[in-house]
């Protein structure tokens, strides 16, 4: 097989993968229309399309992760299209999917209270912070990675996983409520820190003596590609853990670089939006309220 | 000042010690004086260094030169490279913030201003302890960065290496609690309405330095310390023929090494940022890109640090990945670049001495960043590394860049300072000289370099043109010299007789100008209000004000306890520190298969139940705070006094650990288990230690009476650390002894 025939051949369309697409999909549309309808204090509807854009690539990059030829190679062949899965997953998706979702500036009713003290518990952010890291450190533990790639069961289960996790550490930065998002400085330290976890784990990766995900050592051939993947790509075991492991360490810290970046630009553009509307604030420069510097 | 009724003047006190001129300098806490010291300092070691360098330009002005000797050559080169970075650069930089940034946002003084003169006088007192080398037995002579296994006992017996290793940790403090004063001064000291996205650029570029030194600088203090212990206890951790690894040090030095060059360039950044908008009449163009591209590149630093480690045989894998990133880091720097060079463009520029530096600045950083980048390319590295290609990157990045930018600063903000102005005539010729010498001395370092020169040799056999280009690169060294001279002249001149230069000679917009120049010690009599990014011209100008930027309030820019925020700090840089630690245990454990070693020796079972008394520690603090919140004050010392108990007996379990160890014979240098074991389990119970200290002096200040009306701040800090070394061992216990056996 030649890596053309394969990339054309290669796709894997598992029904519960799509099931999982089409649920995405589907719960972010519904969402969209079950924020709008909280939120009282509704603007006009404007950024629909760009915010169905965003629902749109977040579908699209799930479908690389989860039925293009990666989720094939990912399937016993290559760690490092595991790990190119891995961080498409609990990455790229969560965040595009949840700046598809419309902007919640009022708080809803008192009334469910449970659902709120709920959310308060879930975003939470260092919970946040836990889940994002939990869920790149612990489905690397040689033995999990291990099961998820064979058993198929648990491979479900990791992505379903991957992407509430990923839901989860997304969502004090980009999250839908957006008083509940961290401030930019802190958001800046959340995510570096969390780079900085994810770097130390592919520097351990790349490194390591030992194979992180043995069951990847010595793949079945199901469909006949170790030749092509052994000879012509030159991956052997030792260089397919080492790109997982640099895939972890520099793009996925690029990923997160990216949101800082993100962050700094919305900080840094709110400026031109309040000064727009509100071109005229002219209140004196020291207000009372403002907290007076210790001068000691 | 008026003297405070709460705490009367001593009797017999009569303020005449206070007065004499050198107790005032040696006794201040003034962040301007101190300021001034750090400047100071670092001139002087820079005229050092730059000897140094003549003497080492000396002996390669002709080839087979026998001037000094090789080891003269080697120390000259490690002294010079250390001290112009660790002694010149970073002093320099932290001096300039130091006196600036109080200032630039409003503020009395730091936030911490007696912590603020230690770190000073920590500069001075690393710098002597490095330069006390020289009579103790010889200078260190292994390079800046000190490659294992050449800096190892049977590589380098005399104790150089040694003085170099412990004037550089005295220097990582100092950084590390200048960095933390600097970044608890930004976030809780800034004026009313300055909010986080008003702050000069340089102050913004001194924000982001400082939280890159408190990441960055554990990482050497870690490599240093493991490279002590080897040195003083026989260890081997760097050393592969007793089964260390020497690469094990190439990373985490240069882990630290990388970032340390945006230490040196970010504050440059942010000097440059000052100058060129004031003399170009325009406000910056771009400010959001200038300070968010800072934050980029000062994260993005910690990424790419492999790119200085091609030669030492990463894979081709990694390399690919490395060449790959290293390039991505040119994209923020260069944009910044044009965001300078817009800032000027239809700007009406006045090319005063300072304005020039900054554009030569402009012109040398983006030479030594586009020779930069050729070292990302893999192959290219392989044929110019450890060449005089390298030499002339790196001067070019750090002379070209750094100390013009240092230079533009200095006639910048030497009117503030002083008083008075520089000459403007002696500034253009030291102009000048330094920018013809410095192209004369590094420009043909990189022809030296192509043609196969190798770096750190005492001498080279006389090639063709060698000796002629090198000679040129003397005479311009030589050149250098005599602009520093200059600068130096026209420094003592124009204390003694400069023009007067009135609170604002540039018509500059940011508030260290809106006090009298020099300022008084309490910065301020009265602060404009602070509306836009340029409070001096909407005070100026009143009919054409800057257009307002909002954001102070809770959630854009709050005021935060400068205590939570130092304390928090420091925690985040100690967390790095054990980080790179317990990477080290795993490494080695793993890597030579010594988990059976750690299942021989670690009584887990123990350990577990000591690691309960610590971790409920923290519960017992929790219910001491609480009680404080409650006006308790005898259940808080209850608490809190169980809190220490539980630490003691924490203390006292792994003290029993290491007393079973040395009763079977494993000792510290017994392998390379026991050797990172003891390391890191070492640190952390001198952190217990120190953190047990801590709360024992609450203790006893709870005693005395001490906490009854708030001031919970105290305890509050102490009981965030005292958590934070908590945490730290839940991770050394599951590295060490859940799963050390298991590796």
């Amino acid at each position: 097989m030649t890596t053309q025939q394969f990339f054309l051949s290669g796709w894997d369309w598992d029904p519960f993968a799509l099931a999982v697409g089409a649920a995405m999909v589907a719960g972010g549309a519904i969402a969209d229309c079950g924020l709008r309808i909280a939120d009282f204090k509704r603007g006009p509807p404007a950024g629909v399309v760009k915010r169905m854009g965003f629902l749109v690539i977040a579908a699209l990059i799930f479908l690389i992760a989860a039925v293009s030829p990666i989720s094939v190679l990912a399937n016993g062949y290559l760690f490092s299209a595991h790990m190119m899965q891995h961080m498409l997953l609990l990455l790229l998706v969560p965040p595009f999917l949840l700046l598809s979702l419309p902007a919640v500036a009022s708080a809803p009713t008192p009334g469910r209270s449970v659902w709120r003290m709920v959310e308060r518990a879930l975003t939470w952010p260092g919970l946040a912070w836990l889940a994002g890291v939990g869920a790149m450190w612990l489905w690397h533990a040689p033995a999990l990675c291990n099961a998820a790639t064979a058993s198929q069961p648990v491979h479900r289960f990791q992505i379903v996983s991957l992407l509430l996790l990923g839901t989860l550490f997304w969502w004090p930065i980009v999250g839908p409520r957006t008083e509940r998002r961290l401030m930019p400085l802190v958001g800046i330290l959340y995510l570096f820190t969390a780079c900085f976890a994810c770097t130390v784990l592919g520097i351990f990766i790349t490194f390591a003596p030992i194979s992180v995900c043995p069951v990847y050592l010595h793949p079945m051939d199901r469909l006949g590609l170790l030749p092509l993947i052994r000879g012509d790509w030159g991956f052997t075991p030792t260089v397919d853990q080492q790109v997982g492991g640099l895939l972890m360490w520099v793009p996925a810290c690029l990923v997160y670089l990216s949101a800082i970046m993100g962050l700094l630009a919305r900080w840094y553009g709110s400026d031109e939006g309040e000064v727009a509307a509100a071109p005229a604030e002219a209140g004196p420069g020291l207000a009372p309220s403002d907290p007076v510097p210790e001068n000691s | 000042m008026n003297h405070s009724a709460a705490i009367p003047v001593p009797a017999g006190y009569t303020g005449a010690r206070e007065a004499s001129r050198l107790y005032s300098w040696v006794a201040t806490v003034d962040h301007k004086r101190i300021g001034i010291l750090y400047i100071g300092t670092a001139m002087l070691f820079y005229v050092i260094a730059g000897i140094q360098a003549l003497v080492m330009r000396l002996q390669l002005a002709a080839p087979e030169n026998a001037l000094i000797s090789p080891s003269a050559y080697s120390q000259l080169f490690t002294m010079h490279g250390t001290t112009m970075i660790f002694l010149m650069g970073m002093p320099m930089l932290i001096g300039f913030a130091n006196y600036l940034v109080p200032l630039m946002i409003g503020a009395r003084d730091m936030a911490f201003p007696r912590l603020n003169a230690m770190t000073y006088w920590l500069v001075l007192f690393g710098g002597l302890l490095l330069y006390f080398s020289y009579i103790a037995g010889g200078a260190p002579a292994v390079g800046w960065f000190s490659y294992a296994p050449l800096s190892e006992q049977p590589y380098s017996t005399s104790p150089g290496v040694d003085y170099w290793i412990v004037g550089l940790l005295v220097l990582g403090v100092s950084s590390i609690a200048a960095a933390i004063n600097l970044i608890a001064t930004v976030l809780s000291l800034r004026a009313p309405g300055m909010s986080m996205r008003k702050l000069p650029l340089f102050v913004w570029m001194s924000l982001v330095t400082a939280a890159l030194i408190i990441f960055a600088l554990p990482a050497l203090n870690v490599c240093i310390v493991m490279l002590l212990v080897d040195r003083q206890l026989g260890a081997q951790f760097f050393r592969p023929v007793l089964g260390g690894s020497a690469m094990l040090w190439q990373h985490f030095f240069w882990i630290f090494g990388h970032p340390e060059v945006y230490i040196l360039a970010l504050p440059a950044f942010g000097m440059i940022s000052e100058v060129i908008p004031v003399f170009s009449r325009k406000p910056i163009f771009g400010y959001p890109f200038v300070a968010a591209s800072g934050v980029l590149i000062a994260i993005y630093s910690f990424g790419v640090w492999a790119h200085h480690m091609f030669a030492t045989g990463l894979g081709r894998t990694g390399d690919m990945f490395f060449a790959a990133s290293s390039m991505l880091i040119a994209i923020p720097t260069g944009v910044k670049i044009f965001n300078w060079i817009a800032t000027m463009w239809g700007g009406s520029l006045r090319f005063t001495t300072s304005m020039l530096f900054a554009i030569a600045f402009l012109v040398q950083f983006t030479i030594g960043g586009l020779s930069g980048i050729t070292f990302a390319t893999v192959p290219l590295d392989w044929q110019t590394t450890d060449t005089y290609y390298v030499v002339a990157h790196f001067h070019y990045v750090l002379i070209g860049g750094t100390v013009f930018a240092v230079y533009a600063g200095l006639y910048y903000w030497f009117p503030k300072i002083t008083g008075r102005m520089l000459s403007e005539r002696i500034g253009r010729l030291h102009f000048w000289l330094a920018v013809i010498s410095f192209n004369l001395t590094f420009s043909v370092q990189h022809v030296l370099g192509l043609i196969g020169m190798p770096r750190r040799v005492y001498t080279y056999p006389d090639l063709p043109r060698w000796g002629s280009l090198n000679m040129l690169s003397t005479i311009g060294a030589f050149l250098s010299a005599v602009s520093v001279l200059v600068l130096l002249w026209n420094i003592v001149r124009s204390l003694r007789r400069g023009r007067l230069a009135g609170d604002n000679p540039w018509q500059a917009w940011t508030l260290e100008w809106a006090t009298t120049s020099p300022p008084p010690e309490h910065n301020f009599e009265r602060l404009p209000p602070v509306r836009s990014r340029r409070p001096l011209w909407d005070l100026a100008h009143p009919e054409n004000p800057d257009p307002p930027i909002r954001g102070e309030g809770k959630t854009d820019s709050p005021y935060l306890e400068k205590n939570f925020v130092a304390i928090t700090s420091f925690i985040l840089s100690e967390a790095t520190f054990f980080l790179m630690l317990i990477a080290a245990f795993v490494y080695y454990t793993l890597s030579l298969r010594l988990g059976h070693l750690a299942a021989a020796n670690l009584d887990v079972g123990l350990a577990a139940i000591f690691t309960v008394c610590l971790l409920s520690s923290s519960f017992t603090l929790w219910r001491a705070e609480r009680n404080l919140h409650r006006n308790n004050a005898k259940r808080f010392r209850l608490w809190l006094a169980a809190t220490i108990a539980l630490g003691l007996v924490f203390i006292i379990g792994q003290g029993r650990e290491y007393l079973h160890l040395l009763y079977r014979g494993v000792t510290i240098n017994s392998n390379l288990f026991a050797t990172s074991f003891f390391t890191l389990t070492g640190f952390h119970g001198l952190h217990v230690i120190v953190g047990l200290t801590g709360l024992m002096i609450i203790l006893g200040l709870a005693f005395a009476g001490d906490f009854k009306k708030g001031r919970a701040e105290a305890v509050r800090t102490m009981g965030l650390y005292w958590h934070f070394v908590d945490v730290v061992w839940i991770f050394v216990f599951s590295s060490v002894y859940l799963a050390g056996p298991r590796l």
